[in-house]
């Protein structure tokens, strides 16, 4: 019984850490791709109907604190289709982008990553992200906050359903964002 | 040290289009701004439909004054600083909400939302009941006033109305959101911040010759291919080419030769408008059918229905009728400019046609705007070359179309004094030499007076 018992706890903890493994490793692989500079095989990993967000945070008292995002429908910074995503691919890589000409030097750094939800097909999963850039000969900028992803399972990998990206910031501190979370 | 306004008038000339580099890293010059421009202008701090119900609030900037723009019981709209009267904390640190009081957390004095000192700890046991609460409640802005819903303030006492400061291009500039709709701001306003003088970021909004070069990368994409300009209307562009010396494809940007397509507004108190007309381009919204409404015949001349450029409500609010959004320039140092984007949709719109702005407003400017990406740069760069010692003594160039701009001011029309003619460099010129004005000091008269724009520019 008890042998029995232990042995199903096993299996299941083995199967949270592969999945956890499948997890980290498509981020890993993103990260990657984004910090080569290789937007086209980027874009590759969101499903055609995501929905890639970046609400507008503003600081609220703590009773107001559901109100602290924008939603969807509202203003953001980023509220992209695939298409939207696409284009702004296109861009990025036309050569003719002065804003990533010389190119920003980037890293992301993806940590914490937890799937909240397993529905089988689609798993609901939060991150923590660190994205650094340097610019130029000066310019610095370090973004931290959390995605909140939708992956839905496809051969062997994911593709990115959705992803809301909160960022700890109010007013942002960089002149643009001309880079991807 | 106050600058002299004789050198004020060296920094600035009207005659040969050129502007000295000092004025966007001086910080003596810098501190002048503040007291004679941001501690004078009407200044813009929120639109009605941000603070409807009572208690309703947002923070605005008002030079390095922080104001709360509080919607009243009565309906009607308080602008508070927001500073302590006991000791200067901040007696709100939300950018927006909804409150019933304010109450300090430094030592707890609470205010109503009319800014009435309405408790003190220790009132009675350790003033003796001795302080005159009504002495001490928040402090107002001198004035405040609403034009078609959006609300201004000003520090001066002896400002003109607010209607009067604006005159007729502040008004069409205003207007020309007013009329689309039933408007509100849609919630959520943008806000980031570029290294760069706010004067370029002011300079930039006139500026129809940047498009083709900074943003080719966006008018090269098929989302903005209905602002391409007919091969026969572009510029010539020979001799453009990068550095490996490949020549460039330019989509979109202006006409070029005689084709007279832009509209130019120079007025008092430094307002302008400068842009394409209506026929060559209509944004990428794709319509401004409301120009040819009952209400935009109303409150725009012919000129200004025809007028789809951008206004400056001088100093520092753009207004981009075509994209319905309006742009704050916010000064927080010689070398720091935050931008404010705010967007507005009809109240009736259609669900499709709400997604539409949505997009637009979410793509072209902002951060993350597919335009705007590429202009924080150019302006951090061009800030701090006016710091070399040898960078800093070559003029900037203002010259285009100069001399040759004919201004059209008839006292009587309600359309503004205009030049129309191809791109060029009007709009620009005519802020600084208004902002020298401004630097000088001078009495509101004399400002007015002196604002006023001569036959020729
Ligand atoms: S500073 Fe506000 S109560 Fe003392
Ligand atoms: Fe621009």
């Amino acid at each position: 019984m008890t042998v029995d018992t232990s042995t199903r706890a096993e299996a299941a903890l083995l199967a949270d850490a592969l999945r956890q493994f499948e997890v980290e490793r498509f981020y890993t692989k993103e990260a990657a791709l984004l910090d080569a500079h290789d937007y086209e095989q980027w874009v590759q990993l969101f499903s055609d109907d995501t929905h890639y967000f970046m609400p507008i945070r503003r600081t609220r008292l703590r009773r107001e604190l559901d109100k602290e995002f924008t939603q969807p429908g509202e203003m953001a910074y980023f509220d992209e289709s695939k298409e939207f995503l696409l284009t702004r691919v296109a861009k990025i890589t036309s050569g003719l982008a002065w804003a990533e000409d010389p190119p920003s030097r980037t890293r992301h750094i993806i940590t914490n990553v937890r799937v909240v939800e397993d529905r089988g097909d689609e798993l609901e999963v939060h991150s923590n992200f660190l994205l650094y850039r340097t610019r130029l000969k000066s310019e610095e900028t370090t973004w931290i906050g959390s995605r909140r992803d939708l992956l839905r399972r496809t051969e062997g990998s994911f593709l990115i359903a959705r992803r809301h990206i909160l960022l700890e910031q109010t007013l942002l501190l960089s002149q643009n964002l001309s880079n991807f979370f | 040290m106050a600058i002299a306004d004789q050198t004020l008038h060296e920094l600035v000339s009207l005659e040969r289009g050129e502007v000295d580099r000092s004025i966007y890293s001086d910080p003596d010059i810098y501190e002048q701004e503040m007291k004679e421009i941001f501690g004078r202008s009407w200044l813009f701090l929120c639109h009605e439909t941000q603070i409807p119900k009572r208690g309703d609030f947002v923070e605005a900037p008002m030079g390095r004054d922080n104001v709360l723009v509080v919607r009243q019981r009565d309906g009607s709209i308080k602008a508070l600083l927001n500073t302590c009267a006991h000791r200067g904390n901040a007696v709100c640190r939300a950018d927006e909400g909804n409150a019933k009081n304010f109450m300090c957390t430094y030592h707890g004095w609470t205010y109503d939302i009319a800014g009435n000192l309405v408790g003190v700890p220790g009132q009675k046991e350790l003033y003796h009941d001795e302080l005159d609460m009504s002495a001490h409640g928040l402090r107002g802005v001198a004035q405040l006033d609403t034009y078609k819903g959006f609300v201004f303030a000003t520090s001066d006492p002896s400002a003109p109305p607010l209607a009067e400061f604006l005159g007729r291009t502040g008004r069409a500039g205003l207007d020309m959101i007013a009329c689309q709709g039933d408007m509100e701001v849609i919630p959520g306003v943008q806000k980031f911040v570029i290294p760069c003088n706010w004067k370029f970021a002011v300079d930039n909004l006139f500026d129809w010759y940047h498009p083709q070069i900074t943003h080719l990368s966006a008018m090269s994409l098929d989302m903005f291919a209905n602002q391409a300009m007919p091969e026969s209307k572009r510029v010539d562009i020979d001799g453009v080419a990068t550095q490996e010396g490949a020549q460039l494809r330019l989509p979109g940007g202006p006409a070029g030769g005689d084709n007279v397509d832009e509209l130019v507004f120079v007025d008092i108190f430094g307002h302008a408008l400068a842009g394409p007309t209506r026929d060559t381009y209509v944004g990428v919204t794709g319509s401004d059918s409301w120009r040819d409404s009952e209400q935009a015949r109303e409150a725009l001349g012919p000129v200004a229905r025809r007028a789809a450029g951008h206004t400056n409500i001088f100093p520092t609010l753009w207004i981009n009728p075509a994209g319905g959004q309006i742009s704050l320039r916010v000064p927080r140092g010689p070398f720091e400019t935050e931008i404010w984007w705010y967007s507005f949709v009809p109240r009736e719109a259609p669900p499709e046609h709400r997604a539409l702005v949505l997009a637009m407003a979410n793509h072209v400017f902002g951060p993350a705007g597919l335009l705007e990406q590429e202009d924080g740069e150019n302006w951090n760069q061009s800030t701090m070359t006016t710091t070399g010692l040898a960078s800093r003594r070559i003029p900037h160039v203002l010259k285009m179309n100069l001399g040759r701009g004919k201004v059209v001011n008839d006292v009587d029309s309600m359309d503004p004094p205009y030049i129309e003619c191809g791109i060029n460099e009007h709009g620009q010129l005519w802020t600084y030499a208004a902002w020298a004005q401004w630097m000088s000091g001078c009495s509101w008269d004399e400002l007015r007076e002196r604002t006023i724009p001569p036959a020729v520019l």
